[in-house]
């Protein structure tokens, strides 16, 4: 199962079986069906639907908060991460403040999906992974499509909920196939599924049994898969065994997988794409090490991107992105 | 040969898709004519040949192809086809070998051919680790091995002993053998398989101690003798499994020892030289007391003792089963040492010891400075 294909066929699935859903963005009519693909025949079957809209981001989702105070559920697509910026004041003054501000009478569930990442040679304004900065943003679900977690399953939980969300796509696992748990396994990995209640849940994997393993490692997204090649080559080659956590929901979030698997290892690493400092890392760092503290070994590794601007060539793009090798190396040394 | 690739035209695309081959596979072209259409998301590309020659088509209509990844080859000759034909099938992947298939570490990979063991017999969830390979190689062990050495076997006068452990302690017991008249060490059987099939001075390690009893009942040897010194668990769990399997303990007593008036002991006990045990001191079994030990009159020791060189007590001591003394050691008289206990060296023991306990040393510093020049 192929992530785009999978993604554009629940968003069909979801036009389908649910009238309140509605989808908006730029340039997702056919036959360009986006910049992605994602939504791909969507405008040739529901025509009255799904809105391609002139080039304004803030515009678009207030739009869609309109519609969803009125009982839509809209689904809204940003070409590129990079200019959820332009949406900035909608979500942080309107969409997640309406359920407050009205005494909660009201709901605004606004799900804003977004490709993002790097690792493509786009360049400084369209390689970016800028969720870091909507983390924390009070009554705001952030989530991250990894290779583990089957976006259909992830937005059919999302239309189940009323928050609004910021659901965030790397451009590299559109092609990815998407592996899903099954019995004890995850593709080649032992692992499986955590879900607390109320939580979309976590995906924990592992090469060994989690009793061998020396170090937890907390990844969303692309990181997600880069990190479980790392930690596949690192075992094969090494012999360092690390488990491998990947949540769908990056804020607020669930940390009793993250916690589970540190009682077992007594070393974190987190790695993230996003620029380091004040990041997700630093918040799973703080988290874990009050909770955790008599557990850990070694402080909280956190492994994040350059905090600079992101170069156009590739070779130099490298430089600043976390890669295999920045992974390879934070594993190996808190894994010890 | 010329390779001809597809330009990367979009920052969108990493591949394309053939739409129309202009030329028949191996036939002929000139540089510059219209060789292939291909298709981005965002553009169709038509390709020329690169130079005159025969085309080779490397991907069919709808395939799809990497930026940088060559569609075609172009030959000059139909030699150079042939021959590139052939280069290609010798490269074509060979059979895999048997076990390759499975997912396994490197380490377990190299330790697996090191035993000889067939990874695709590993049962396991996980990647297969070294420790699965040498779990795997043990439980294998289980089965008798067949090119073991056999026993010495003796001058037919002396006590044949079998000597348990294969490390340092053996050659301290083989060194009290020798000079011992009326007693031989004909092998030795240790646990680690690494040491089977050496020598110890001219000894051979027949096996494991799962084989004692095997020689035993063959009458390849009168009684056995534990001459493992480090461990006193060791000692008395093989001194236990002697008595079960109904294996006699011998005592091996250098000849420099002096055994006083009234001295009893039990069996199994390795005496190392100018060791000295005054009057109506009672030794039970399986000690190994190392040289230059003296027990003064009327001690009482216990079983499963292991002692360093040099320690000794006063008259009226008792020394209880498993204790562990290291090195030069003083004992003032009338005390215990309870089960287990654990004496460090250098200590000056003036009160009793409680069982389970261990003795630390105030002083045991060595301080190692230069030497002042004059």
């Amino acid at each position: 199962m192929i992530f785009v294909r999978e993604l554009n066929e629940s968003l069909h699935r979801l036009l389908e079986t649910d009238e309140r859903v509605v989808v908006l963005g730029e340039d997702i009519a056919d036959p360009y069906g986006g910049a992605f693909k994602a939504t791909r025949g969507l405008t040739t079957k529901f025509p009255d639907r799904v809105l391609t809209t002139p080039v304004s981001e803030a515009g678009i989702v207030g739009v869609a908060a309109g519609l969803a105070l009125s009982g839509y559920r809209p689904i809204v697509e940003i070409m590129f991460g990079d200019f959820v910026t332009l949406t900035f004041d909608q979500i942080v003054n309107h969409v997640t403040k309406y359920g407050a501000m009205y005494d909660g009478k009201v709901t605004c569930p606004v799900i804003i999906r977004t490709p993002s990442g790097g690792h493509r040679g786009y360049g400084p304004t369209h390689s970016q992974s800028l969720e870091k900065h909507f983390l924390g943003v009070p009554h705001l679900t952030v989530v991250a499509a990894s290779p583990y977690h089957d976006p259909g399953e992830t937005l059919t939980a999302l239309l189940q909920r009323d928050d609004p969300v910021l659901y965030v796509e790397h451009k590299l696992l559109y092609p990815e196939h998407v592996v899903r748990p099954s019995g004890s396994r995850v593709g080649d990995a032992i692992g499986h599924e955590e879900s607390t209640p109320g939580w979309l849940p976590s995906v924990v994997l592992s090469q060994v049994a989690s009793e061998d393993c020396t170090v937890t490692v907390l990844a969303y997204g692309y990181s997600a898969l880069l990190a479980a090649r790392a930690l596949e080559e690192l075992a094969v080659e090494e012999e360092v065994f690390g488990e491998l956590v990947v949540p769908a929901q990056i804020a607020p979030m669930d940390w009793a997988p993250v916690e589970s698997s540190v009682e077992r290892t007594g070393s974190l690493v987190t790695l993230e794409e996003g620029m380091a400092d004040w990041s997700w890392g630093t918040e799973a760092a703080a988290e874990i090490g009050r909770r955790r503290f008599s557990q850990l070994r070694r402080p909280v590794q956190v492994v994040a991107s350059e905090p600079t601007v992101i170069p156009s060539s590739r070779d130099l793009e490298r430089d600043v992105l976390v890669g295999s090798d920045t992974m390879k190396e934070a594993i190996r040394e808190a894994a010890a | 040969m010329t390779a001809v690739t597809i330009p990367w035209t979009d920052v969108n695309d990493d591949s394309a898709t053939v739409v129309e081959w202009h030329v028949e596979d191996r036939a002929e072209v000139r540089a510059g004519a219209s060789l292939v259409d291909v298709e981005t998301s965002k553009s169709a590309i038509e390709i020329e040949a690169p130079s005159d020659g025969l085309v080779l088509q490397l991907v069919p209509v709808g395939g799809e192809i990497s930026v940088g990844q060559p569609i075609a080859h172009v030959f000059q000759d139909e030699a150079a086809l042939a021959a590139f034909e052939e280069e290609r099938k010798k490269e074509a992947p060979s059979a895999p070998e048997p076990g390759d298939e499975v997912r396994a570490s490197d380490k377990a990979r190299a330790r697996a051919r090191e035993l000889g063991v067939d990874l695709s017999t590993i049962a396991g969830a996980g990647l297969i680790t070294i420790k699965d390979v040498e779990a795997a190689a043990g439980a294998a062990d289980e089965a008798p091995p067949t090119d073991l050495p056999a026993p010495l076997p003796g001058d037919g006068k002396s006590k044949r002993l079998l000597l348990i452990g294969a490390g340092l302690g053996a050659t301290q017991v083989l060194d009290i053998l020798a000079e011992t008249d009326g007693m031989e060490g004909i092998g030795i059987v240790d646990d680690n398989v690494a040491a089977w099939g050496r020598e110890v001075e001219g000894v051979p390690v027949v096996g494991g101690t799962d084989q004692m009893q095997a020689h035993w009942k063959s009458q390849a040897f009168d009684a056995a003798v534990i001459a493992i010194s480090t461990s006193v668990d060791a000692r008395a769990r093989l001194r236990e499994l002697c008595r079960a399997t109904g294996i006699p303990l011998a005592n091996v007593i250098d000849q420099r020892s002096k055994i006083s008036t009234g001295v009893t002991m039990g069996e199994g006990n390795v005496i190392c030289a100018y060791t000295h045990f005054g009057t109506g001191t009672e030794v039970g079994d399986n000690n190994f007391i190392s040289a230059y030990n003296s027990y003064d009159h009327h001690n009482v020791l216990g079983s499963d003792i292991s002692t360093g060189p040099g320690c000794m007590t006063s008259g009226e001591v008792k020394i209880e089963d498993r204790v562990r003394l290291g090195t030069g050691i003083f004992i003032e008289p009338k005390l215990t040492l309870g089960e287990g206990v654990i004496v460090a060296s250098g200590s000056v023991i003036v009160r009793s010891v409680p069982a389970g306990h261990a003795v630390k040393t105030k002083v045991v510093t060595t301080t190692v400075v230069p030497i002042r020049p004059r």
